[in-house]
């Protein structure tokens, strides 16, 4: 049996965080013709407006497409009826991470959050190399990218911190602020 | 001229040459630079929750009352997103609860708006004229988008500026396309697709440099290149310059100044080639 009550607490927490005007989609498609890893989506962006506004969570969540946005707006300057596509997209990326569905993708966003929350700035190596961790596959790139970038200087071996009065302001803007 | 300069954490590591030829650029211009104090991360592309993102920013724009300067498309665009989000008073009051210093309100501008702003009025400036130089003008996503300082569509300010140190823009097909950085680590292939399609058609049409306004981009286009070359098997050869680094070289700033020695392929061959149209 299909869980209603979860089903419609989807829809409108998507609403909620992503705009009431979701619920105007004319389902155009603007947003999958606009989109640049579209041809590996499925399902479509377009599609998965549709699921979120039928309230079919499992559908919603359990892809790659929220994974493969490339976050560039496209989509979102687009549309006629003023969606922004990508505003969907983060909702179910949040609403991902709150349930613990694991992937590589919602690993490397919460390790990069985890830096920002503990230090208040990103250090690409330490980041890099916790995603290691989680997704040994990376390796060859980060090797590769490693060798690029060492030679010109361009790896800190420093965690970059800002100051313990800031870091906990930042600590209180992720914690408060996301927690509703 | 005085601002605010907000570097983001990749003119730490990676973007080093970005920041450096941002700063070296401001004054030779004589604009005045101000760090902002204990600035933190804007979130990039992966802080999900909006309202925790806008308070990011928000925190950054709340530590000056200058106008703010950033070289990354990505800082640009998010600074932007958050400062129209606290337009809303619900939002506003709700991200200054947790603030120390209040948010009153900011403005957000891209290194190649101010940039070209002061050049216009100083034309004297430019001692390299980068005659016939082809250069193909990649805004990628974030400097224009959701809204920046030109049509997300059809943006014409890179080649207004190209045009400005005398050189000549090429009709770029994908300049507003989306480099896949965002998603390099965990879909390493899709990202991979995207960037070499970019890299191969600049080499189309004829580009002797591709000029990005964002580290991401930068990333993709020059310190991938090599690897992307050898998985596809086709030279692309062609260096990848910020926005700064290439108005430096017109200003007559030297390559250590400008980190030209920090770009993956070396624009070198290219500077030779401007020195000798200007004897020619």
């Amino acid at each position: 049996m299909p869980d209603f009550d979860a089903d419609r607490k989807f829809k409108q927490d998507v609403l909620r965080m992503a705009g009431p005007e979701v619920q105007t989609c004319i389902q155009c498609g603007t947003c999958s013709a606009s989109c640049p890893t579209a041809h590996l989506m499925n399902p479509s962006i377009r599609k998965l407006i549709k699921y979120c506004l039928e309230g079919r969570k499992e559908e919603a969540l359990k892809n790659d497409t929220i994974w493969l946005c490339t976050s560039c707006l496209l989509c979102t300057v687009r549309c006629p009826r003023g969606i922004r596509p990508k505003s969907v997209v983060a909702a179910l990326k949040d609403i991902a991470e709150r349930e613990g569905i694991k992937s590589k993708d919602a690993a490397y966003e919460q390790i990069f959050q985890k830096q920002i929350r503990e230090y208040g700035r990103i250090s690409e190596l330490p980041l890099t190399g916790e995603f290691l961790l989680v997704f040994p596959q990376a390796a060859v790139q980060s090797m590769q990218m490693g060798l690029e970038m060492a030679p010109r200087g361009k790896i800190s071996l420093e965690i970059e911190k800002i100051k313990p009065a800031g870091r906990e302001e930042v600590k209180r803007i992720i914690e408060e602020l996301g927690g509703e | 001229m005085k601002l605010a300069y907000y570097p983001g954490c990749v003119s730490l590591s990676t973007g080093k040459e970005m920041d450096l030829s941002t700063r070296a650029v401001s004054a030779a211009l004589g604009i005045e630079l101000e760090e902002l104090e204990d600035w933190n991360c804007c979130g990039a592309t992966h802080v999900s929750n909006e309202l925790v993102a806008t308070g990011l920013c928000a925190r950054n724009m709340a530590q000056t009352d200058l106008p703010i300067m950033t070289s990354c498309s990505i800082c640009y665009s998010n600074l932007r997103t958050a400062a129209k989000q606290m337009e809303d008073p619900d939002v506003k009051a709700r991200v200054n609860a947790v603030l120390t210093k209040k948010y009153s309100g900011a403005n957000i501008r891209h290194a190649l708006d101010v940039i070209l702003e002061v050049l216009e009025k100083n034309q004297d400036l430019l001692v390299v004229p980068l005659k016939e130089l082809k250069v193909a003008p990649y805004y990628g996503c974030l400097l224009t988008r959701p809204r920046g300082v030109d049509s997300p569509e059809f943006p014409t300010i890179l080649e207004k500026l190209i045009k400005n140190l005398q050189a000549e823009p090429i009709d770029f097909r994908l300049k507003t396309f989306c480099c896949g950085g965002p998603i390099f680590m965990p879909q390493q292939k899709a990202a991979e697709d995207i960037a070499f399609k970019i890299l191969s058609e600049a080499k189309k049409a004829g580009a002797e440099v591709i000029v990005t306004v964002c580290p991401l981009c930068h990333f993709m286009l020059d310190a991938k290149q090599k690897a992307l070359e050898q998985k596809r098997g086709e030279k692309i050869g062609i260096p990848v310059l910020y926005v700064t680094q290439l108005v430096g070289i017109a200003l007559g700033l030297g390559p250590e100044e400008l980190g030209l020695n920090m770009n993956s392929v070396s624009p070198m061959p290219m500077m030779e080639k401007v020195y000798e149209r200007i004897i020619e």
